[in-house]
């Protein structure tokens, strides 16, 4: 299974939603797979906080549906994060690890997956995330996400990806800065709310 | 910890408008925790390590609500890689509050290490600090943290020692 045609499946159903990610090779593929998404997606270059950052988006926004977009490698860094997630139920947050069982964006060194003992959805439901599945076709992790996207507790998916980033692809320019302003402003447009508001005259 | 600095913790964070905790407990503050979980404005969020409470704290704060981390000083160790990825790589602010564990008139060996890490480490993260030993001064250091990270979408440090937390 590709990464980028999951992306490209992901997308499709997209349009209101909240997306963070990370890392190396798949912030390039999500920028291309879903461009009507870039606004609504905080690029990150992080290992091991990306779910922590959506759970915490998750709280402050609970009638919007949030997407973290993980990795074996950053899932792997925390695992803690389960846990938490299995106490805190939160009902708007859909997390997709993309487990191509490497480190891909160094060079390819194998995770904790590669092994084929450590099972992630495993992990994830003994932790309490019931909802937690393994994807190892297009098909089913396309069905996956649509009854990700509609549940109302904490709903985990594993996408088994081979390790190899879609060819061709335009690469993404700004910086972390950058994506942060773009997506904040986008949160405060489509919220209504300031979150980087203007300084004081004082 | 007594009730009264208890509750100046408590008044500091709501006229911050805090209303997100995230926290990993901690002996100190041993008496704050309940007191925050009780609060009806304030959701607790325990978490299973402090670089997880950084990275849920960043992610309060791009929703446009307002979270703080609560911690012993030794949870800063275990924070510093999120907080440098979020702060100095994107410029999402974490304020964080930290009972000062190991300054002049600890007395456990096994916290000497956090007193002589935190401020070295603070300076290395860049991070604006203020270290409380009085009651009276909890308030307007949390609100003053408040209002620094927001200004400059950085980090920001509060800790409690001396007789606050003794």
């Amino acid at each position: 299974m590709k990464r980028y045609d999951c992306m490209t499946k992901l997308g499709e159903r997209l349009t209101d939603e909240l997306v963070i990610l990370s890392l190396g090779g798949s912030v390039d593929e999500w920028y291309n797979a879903a461009p009507h998404m870039r606004a609504a997606s905080l690029f990150q270059q992080q290992l091991g906080c990306v779910t922590g950052e959506a759970f915490g988006l998750a709280v402050g926004l609970p009638h919007r549906q949030v997407i973290s977009l993980d990795t074996d490698g950053g899932l792997l860094f925390n695992l803690g994060i389960l846990a938490t997630l299995g106490n805190e139920q939160p009902e708007n947050l859909l997390t997709i690890v993309w487990d191509n069982q490497m480190y891909l964006s160094i060079g390819g060194p194998r995770t904790h997956t590669a092994a084929g003992r450590v099972d992630l959805a495993a992990i994830a439901r003994a932790s309490g995330v019931e909802k937690a599945f393994t994807a190892t076709t297009l098909e089913e992790f396309d069905a996956l996400c649509a009854e990700g996207l509609a549940a109302s507790v904490p709903y985990v998916i594993v996408a088994k990806v081979d390790g190899v980033l879609q060819p061709g692809i335009k690469r993404k320019h700004s910086d972390g800065r950058e994506d942060k302003y773009i997506f904040v402003r986008h949160v405060e447009e489509t919220e209504g709310v300031v979150i980087m508001g203007p300084s004081e005259h004082n | 910890m007594k009730s009264t600095a208890v509750d100046a913790v408590i008044r500091g964070l709501k006229k911050a408008g805090v209303t997100v905790v995230c926290y990993l407990p901690d002996s100190l503050f041993k008496e704050l925790y309940p007191a925050l979980d009780a609060d009806p404005d304030i959701r607790t969020i325990p978490v299973t390590n402090e670089g997880e409470g950084a990275a849920i704290c960043g992610g309060v704060f791009l929703s446009g609500k307002r979270a703080v981390l609560v911690m012993e000083n030794s949870g800063l160790r275990a924070s510093v890689e999120p907080l440098a990825r979020m702060g100095l790589g994107a410029g999402i602010p974490v304020v964080m509050l930290m009972s000062y564990r190991g300054e002049l008139g600890e007395n456990n060996w096994w916290a000497i290490p956090h007193g002589i890490t935190m401020e070295p480490m603070l300076d290395a993260l860049r991070v604006p600090y203020r270290v409380v030993r009085d009651e009276d001064a909890i308030e307007e250091a949390i609100t003053d943290a408040f209002s620094w990270s927001y200004a400059a979408y950085y980090h920001s440090a509060i800790a409690l020692g001396g007789s606050i937390v003794r």
